[in-house]
């Protein structure tokens, strides 16, 4: 099943970025309804974009460019069918929107004109897509489970949890487990038909071979470029009879500068220790965050310059990516052993001279971060150590990270408040939702034998 | 006897020229698929066909500049009275347009689904176990929507063949074929003096006393209220208009839904089970599966606009075209439903696609006004006719939908009659 991770960058007018954000703090008022509890939260975004699992907006204030507005949207199948479905939603609120943004200078400046122009009824879709901004690495939790199949499945979990405590728990506790999973499915089935069906591939086997494919031609690549050297040598005469020899020794020899070069550019690099916080923005970020499961981020760094850097960051998040693709923790719906991460991307800006990085997680943005500062550090300091003040770096994957408070004080002197911020299923957390989807799909055996049900019911 | 009292519904059902070109429409859908990738904005000379949704929408969106080419016929059919079909958006438009929404209200349509649903199940009633589905559709929509405006049946002559032909011309037809144009007239002068009469009638009938609730009478009290926009010719090209627009569309796009449904046995049978479940949550559902039955045979394959002035499509896109003033536009609707740029899986049935993926009734400005008792009454019409047991495709041809033209003409089913 299809999933999409993209972002949406527009460079906005200097003077109507206060416009913007009120905008954008209008569209939260008429959609997050959390404050009322007669009226359902966020219901036309649920309603009428069921593909829809996170979305947010937000506006990324900068000493050295002018704000820049993203919209970033986690979603299940076609692009050109969300578009439509979010401009038929927020369609209008969105050309305001545009409004406060630039003319782009590149080919899509006509298509700005169009949207933009006075009374004008031409769909946006077209220009978010036309501005679409890919990511370089993502990652998918739960991957492979659409939208609607989550909450099919809470629901189902819902009305297990319900099942249980109408029945008096001793009645289920002297049985045998196969016996409890056919009184469960028996009382679940009729408002669920949907069980009787099989489960939906989540990863289909064209998928895990593409994943595969393109990580091991990733390294090949990498192999063949670093080989180059030494058969260009055994090209030109130099041990013409021993190619292989050669190759493997310009493998080593070219691994040996880089990392030489890297780690020359690494003690000389400076980390910003102490990065200047914006206090107002610190509070509003606070005040928006742990109302609910999950959280969401959004930051935007600057990169380092230099031929080596450009060349090492694009590797390295092409190489990141794909191994998160094929990884068996990944495909499990997790983020190797970290189970807090919904959907996350980085994403070049500016002609790769910025980093974005948006998460939607579980818990505290504290914890999270703890999360990942014990368990991914390697992966993040790969991804971020471009970034400008990031904390020194060893080898590329080495340190980084794992000086954990100078890292969160760089962290959070890269984000921008999450002004609206969307998700299909706040209460429920990467676990939940695996644990939720286990639970189903016992549920949609016709029967299991007492080891298997045993097995199964460990989730209950 | 003149063609006003009887004769073929539709001119296309005369000789061949009929099943050529429903033949040859059979071909426009991989057509238009190979279009909208290839040539999504296509010239034809002074004919534009737009293909894509996107181009689909911004055509209809942009009233000011693609106007509706339906004047010229409209006038034949009211005798050159305004009617806000044929009009461009303004204050005139604005006018007639309320004082339509006065009269025909939201709050009647929930009776106009069970009446519809009634009148269905009185003719199935009397089938013995087979049914002409067009002919069926027909009958129940023009008399349902006579009743409603209060207009009884002509005797001679009939609202189905008035209404048909005159529909037939106002969106086949030109004004510039002088016999099909006088044949018009001749439907048309009939149908004016019908409602006159009936208006005359109404009045006498108000004045003993008696006020039926329907739209003529409606009509008739804001007149006698002094409210602008009521006069008796402005009601009868009004009633007129609105007859001619829209029963005819029922025996059109019905007979095509259930025969797309025919040709998927999963969803014939998820429809008839809706329809057996009485329940407004089935009646819902019943709807959807045919509105999604309806978006693979449309009730068009698209609406003609002209160009006002000169304008690029798709500007800022690398297929924009300039189309220049005075060209003929044809929104193509059905090409639009299934583009898969902005409708997922166009070519798989989903009963659960959202509003905005369906533009059955065109969009925008000159969206059909009788769309909610579309929505309302559609799929009431053959919701007994799904719920009969044992419903299935008369044997033969007879069984398969044979069009004329773009028109619905035959399509036979029979089913069980002892239920």
């Amino acid at each position: 099943m299809k999933q999409v991770t993209l972002c949406v960058p527009l460079e906005v007018k200097p003077e109507s970025c206060s416009r913007l954000t009120a905008a954008i703090e209008d569209l939260k008022r008429q959609e997050d309804k959390s404050a009322d509890p007669n009226s359902p939260n966020f219901w036309r975004l649920r309603e009428r974009i069921p593909t829809l699992h996170f979305m947010s907006i937000s506006v990324f204030p900068a000493h050295d460019y002018d704000p820049v507005f993203i919209l970033e949207a986690n979603f299940d199948g076609p692009e050109g069918a969300f578009w439509n479905d979010l401009t038929a939603v927020v369609g209008e609120e969105l050309r305001v929107m545009i409004r406060c943004c630039k003319r782009p200078s590149d080919g899509t400046g006509a298509l700005y004109d169009a949207v933009t122009a006075l009374a004008s009824k031409r769909s946006v879709a077209p220009y978010f897509e036309a501005r679409t901004q890919r990511p370089s690495v993502f990652h998918h939790g739960n991957r492979g489970l659409a939208c609607q199949q989550i909450l099919r499945d809470h629901s189902v979990f819902l009305e297990t949890v319900e099942e249980l405590d109408r029945r008096a728990p001793q009645l289920y506790r002297g049985e045998a487990p196969a016996k409890v999973h056919a009184d469960l499915r028996t009382a679940l089935l009729p408002n669920h038909r949907w069980l009787d069906d099989q489960a939906p591939e989540r990863i289909s086997p064209a998928e895990r071979i593409t994943d595969w494919a393109a990580l091991t031609l990733f390294v090949l690549l990498l192999l063949a470029v670093a080989a180059a050297p030494g058969l260009l040598l055994a090209g030109l005469g130099v041990a013409r009879d021993h190619l292989v020899a050669m190759a493997l020794a310009s493998v080593v020899a070219t691994a040996a500068a880089l990392l030489f070069w890297v780690r020359h550019l690494e003690v000389r690099d400076s980390s910003h220790d102490r990065p200047r916080q914006d206090e107002r923005m610190l509070r509003e970020m606070i005040r928006r965050e742990d109302w609910i499961t999950q959280n969401h981020m959004g930051s935007i760094v600057l990169i380092k310059p230099g031929v080596l850097r450009t060349v090492i960051v694009r590797a390295g998040h092409r190489g990141l990516h794909l191994a998160l693709r094929a990884l068996r923790a990944s495909r499990a719906g997790y983020l190797g052993s970290m189970r807090t991460v919904h959907f996350a991307h980085w994403a070049f800006l500016n002609n790769h001279s910025r980093l974005l990085f948006f998460s939607n997680f579980d818990h505290s943005w504290d914890s999270y971060l703890d999360d990942f500062i014990e368990k991914a550090h390697g992966g993040l300091t790969l991804a971020w150590g471009c970034g400008v003040g990031f904390p020194t770096t060893r080898y590329l994957v080495g340190e980084g990270a794992e000086h954990g408070r100078q890292f969160k004080a760089w962290a959070l002197a890269s984000r921008t408040v999450s002004r609206f911020w969307y998700s299909a299923y706040p209460d429920l957390t990467v676990d939940q939702i695996e644990r939720n989807h286990r639970i189903a799909n016992g549920l949609r055996n016709k029967s299991l034998d007492d080891s298997a049900a045993e097995a199964w019911m460990l989730d209950l | 006897m003149t063609p006003a009292v009887s004769g073929p519904i539709y001119r296309w059902e005369v000789g061949r020229k009929g099943q050529l070109a429903a033949a040859m429409l059979q071909l426009a859908p991989p057509v238009m698929a190979l279009l909208r990738t290839v040539r999504p904005l296509l010239r034809l000379g002074s004919f534009w066909v737009v293909t894509r949704y996107d181009d689909v929408l911004e055509v209809f969106d942009t009233d000011a500049v693609y106007g509706v080419p339906y004047q010229p016929n409209l006038q034949v059919i009211t005798a050159s009275h305004p009617f806000f079909l044929g009009m461009p958006d303004g204050p005139e438009y604005q006018a007639q347009l309320a004082t339509m929404q006065a009269v025909v209200l939201a709050s009647d349509l929930p009776h106009l689904g069970d009446e519809a649903e009634r009148l269905a199940a009185a003719r199935i009633g009397a089938a013995n176990g087979r049914i002409e589905l067009v002919s069926f559709v027909r009958g129940v929509a023009f008399d349902l929507i006579a009743r409603y405006f209060g207009i009884s049946e002509p005797a001679p002559g009939s609202f189905a063949l008035w209404g048909s032909r005159l529909f037939e011309f106002q969106f086949t037809g030109s004004a510039q074929d002088k016999a099909w144009r006088a044949e018009a007239e001749e439907f048309a002068v009939n149908f004016q003096k019908h409602i006159d009469r009936a208006i005359a009638a109404r009045r006498e009938v108000v004045a003993a006393g008696v006020s039926p609730d329907d739209v003529l009478g409606r009509c008739l009290a804001r007149q006698a209220a002094g409210a602008p926009g009521y006069s008796d010719v402005e009601i009868r090209t009004a009633i007129l208009c609105m007859i001619v627009g829209g029963p005819p569309q029922p025996p059109m796009v019905l007979p095509q839904a259930i025969e797309q449904l025919l040709r998927r046995p999963a969803w014939f049978a998820a429809a008839q089970q809706a329809a057996r479940l009485d329940t407004p949550d089935n009646n819902d559902r019943l709807r959807a599966i045919i509105t999604e039955a309806m978006r693979f045979d449309p009730l068009a394959p698209g609406f003609k606009r002209v160009a006002l002035s000169s304008h690029e499509l798709a500007s800022g896109t690398p297929r924009a075209r300039r189309i220049p003033a005075g060209a003929t536009v044809f929104a193509a609707t059905a090409s639009a439903m299934m583009d898969e740029r902005r409708v997922p899986q166009p070519s798989c049935f989903d009963p659960d696609r959202h509003a905005h993926n369906y533009l059955h009734f065109g969009h925008g400005l000159h969206e059909c006004f009788g769309r909610f008792i579309n929505h309302a009454t559609l799929h009431r019409m053959v919701k007994p006719l799904l719920a009969r047991p044992g419903l299935r495709r008369a044997r033969g041809s007879a069984g398969r939908l044979e069009k004329r033209g773009p028109f619905a003409h035959r399509l036979e089913l029979v089913f069980d009659d002892d239920a």
